[in-house]
């Protein structure tokens, strides 16, 4: 067995939500597989494991919601115990929570909405969107980049796709926001986000009804047409149509905000992107990607016991969580990882994963970062903290990457 | 008789996705880094190739006519 390495097991703590790179960074340095005994689970943190782990997903299943027996981490009171079996239930139904053959057949439903081909088309309703609303902010001066920007924009877009009619999109919002921003530590999550799921579920069960009927183009007639073709259930189409609709902008917000606030701390970078937008957008939505990436960390579980090199051994069943954050900072891979530099490429961060997991929306993700970021960059000359970057705050989460705000001043 | 194909997985994009394995099973594989790589250019038919290829979701995947060098996909 390695030496024990000096490094704390509480991923919650403050340092590690305000900095993960520092935290992780040391654990990749010291021991890249790591058993974390405080919660139970082995943590990945080299690039190369990443990579390894994500594309051997024989050994490492998605079927997280069933496989996972542990109790939850950090802990939740007895009464709410019913539930989480519910939850976990209804996790279940999501399409990314199968593997092999199965994972194939559930995916395809869906995947050809998200090509990059088919998903260009949507470009110019991007772009447009964009532009209302940052016509709106013109001469504001001042604004928050999460409220009045990135989840405005990502919301309406999905929205838009799934063509939830315009009327009610002021209450999906609200409802699905329900479904979101949870806090990792607080005993009562559970509860709230069974009722964000029941409310959202409620809302949408019957345009499903409606749309299995007499589905159209839009994403969520997709998701229907999987119920039609036998792939899904309907309790699959309820889960996956409140997957994408939630996956689908609160992992872009976090790219626009933690872009915006990467381009406030560098400014450079930003005047380099300003110098030719169209030239540089591209690369810059994949360094924005990579240098502080919307999801930290996933998880999966054992099927087997597994050799992880090192002496490291899981064991079947084990957790298993792979950091996103700390590979895409691994030195062995990216040269000045901890740099923000719009120019790299190539650029092989793990942002979206890898193998046959990897993020269904990338391209949705990919096409509202570069035309918010061309459009910031042609508006404005930089952006300046409008608080101190220490006091900035971030979701008490071990998943994601969320701002809680981002109040900026414009130049 | 269907013209040969010049198929190329771009090893610097490709994320092992396995899609173009969904779509045209007798052309793509994956090899031991679980990347595509092209078990045989002429495994199934042109368009299946093509539609597997449109489903890479990094278009790490170009189709070429293999005389001509006319590019078919991207």
């Amino acid at each position: 067995m390695p030496a024990t390495v000096d490094v704390h097991d509480d991923i919650f703590a403050p340092d590690v939500i305000k900095d993960p790179y520092a935290y992780f960074g040391a654990l990749r340095a010291a021991q890249p597989v790591r058993w974390n005994e405080q919660y139970r689970m082995w943590v990945v943190t080299s690039y190369e494991r990443l990579v390894w782990t994500a594309r051997h997903p024989e050994y490492f299943s998605s079927e997280v919601a069933l496989r996972d027996n542990q109790p939850p981490a950090p802990g939740i009171p007895e009464e709410d115990m019913e539930l989480f079996g519910a939850v976990r239930q209804w996790l279940a139904a999501r399409f990314t929570q199968n593997d092999g053959a199965k994972h194939k057949e559930k995916r395809k439903v869906v995947h050809g909405f998200f090509t990059p081909k088919a998903m260009e088309t949507w470009r110019p309703l991007v772009r447009q969107t964009v532009n209302d609303l940052l016509d709106e902010l013109q001469g504001a001066g001042r604004w928050d980049v999460m409220h009045d920007f990135a989840t405005p924009l990502t919301y309406s877009i999905i929205a838009g796709l799934m063509d939830i009619p315009e009327s009610d999109r002021g209450f999906v919002k609200e409802l699905s926001g329900r479904m979101c921003g949870f806090d990792g530590n607080d005993p009562n999550r559970i509860r709230d986000y069974a009722a964000g799921v029941q409310a959202v579920t409620d809302y949408l069960a019957p345009i499903v009804a409606e749309r299995v009927r007499e589905p159209g183009d839009d994403l969520l007639s997709v998701i229907c047409k999987g119920e039609i073709m036998g792939a899904y259930t309907r309790d699959e189409v309820l889960a996956n149509a409140l997957l994408l609709l939630v996956a689908g902008h609160e992992t872009t917000n976090d790219l626009i905000a933690n872009g915006v606030l990467a381009f406030a701390e560098n400014a450079g970078q930003f005047d380099l992107l300003r110098s030719d937008p169209d030239a540089h957008v591209v690369n810059a939505v994949e360094e924005a990607l990579r240098y502080d990436s919307p999801l930290k960390s996933v998880q999966r579980v054992a099927t087997q016991d597994v050799d992880m090199g090192d002496g490291q051994r899981v064991s079947k069943d084990d957790r298993v969580r792979w950091v996103i954050a700390s590979a895409n900072r691994d030195p062995a891979v990216f040269e000045n990882p901890d740099e923000l530099d719009i120019t790299r490429n190539p650029n092989p961060h793990v942002s979206f994963g890898s193998g046959v997991h990897h993020c269904l929306g990338a391209t949705l993700a990919r096409l509202e970062g570069q035309e918010a970021f061309a459009e910031l960059a042609r508006r404005y000359g930089g952006f300046e903290l409008e608080t101190d970057a220490g006091a900035l705050e971030y979701l008490p989460s071990i998943g994601q990457r969320t701002l809680l705000n981002l109040p900026i001043a414009t130049r | 008789m269907a013209r040969q194909l010049k198929i190329t997985v771009d090893y610097n994009v490709c994320v092992g996705n396995a899609m173009c394995e969904t779509f045209a099973q007798n052309t793509f594989g994956l090899n031991e880094d679980r990347q595509s790589y092209v078990k045989d250019a002429a495994g199934d038919p042109e368009e299946t190739i093509i539609e597997a290829a449109e489903n890479c979701p990094v278009t790490a995947i170009t189709v070429e006519d293999a005389e001509t060098g006319e590019m078919l996909f991207p």
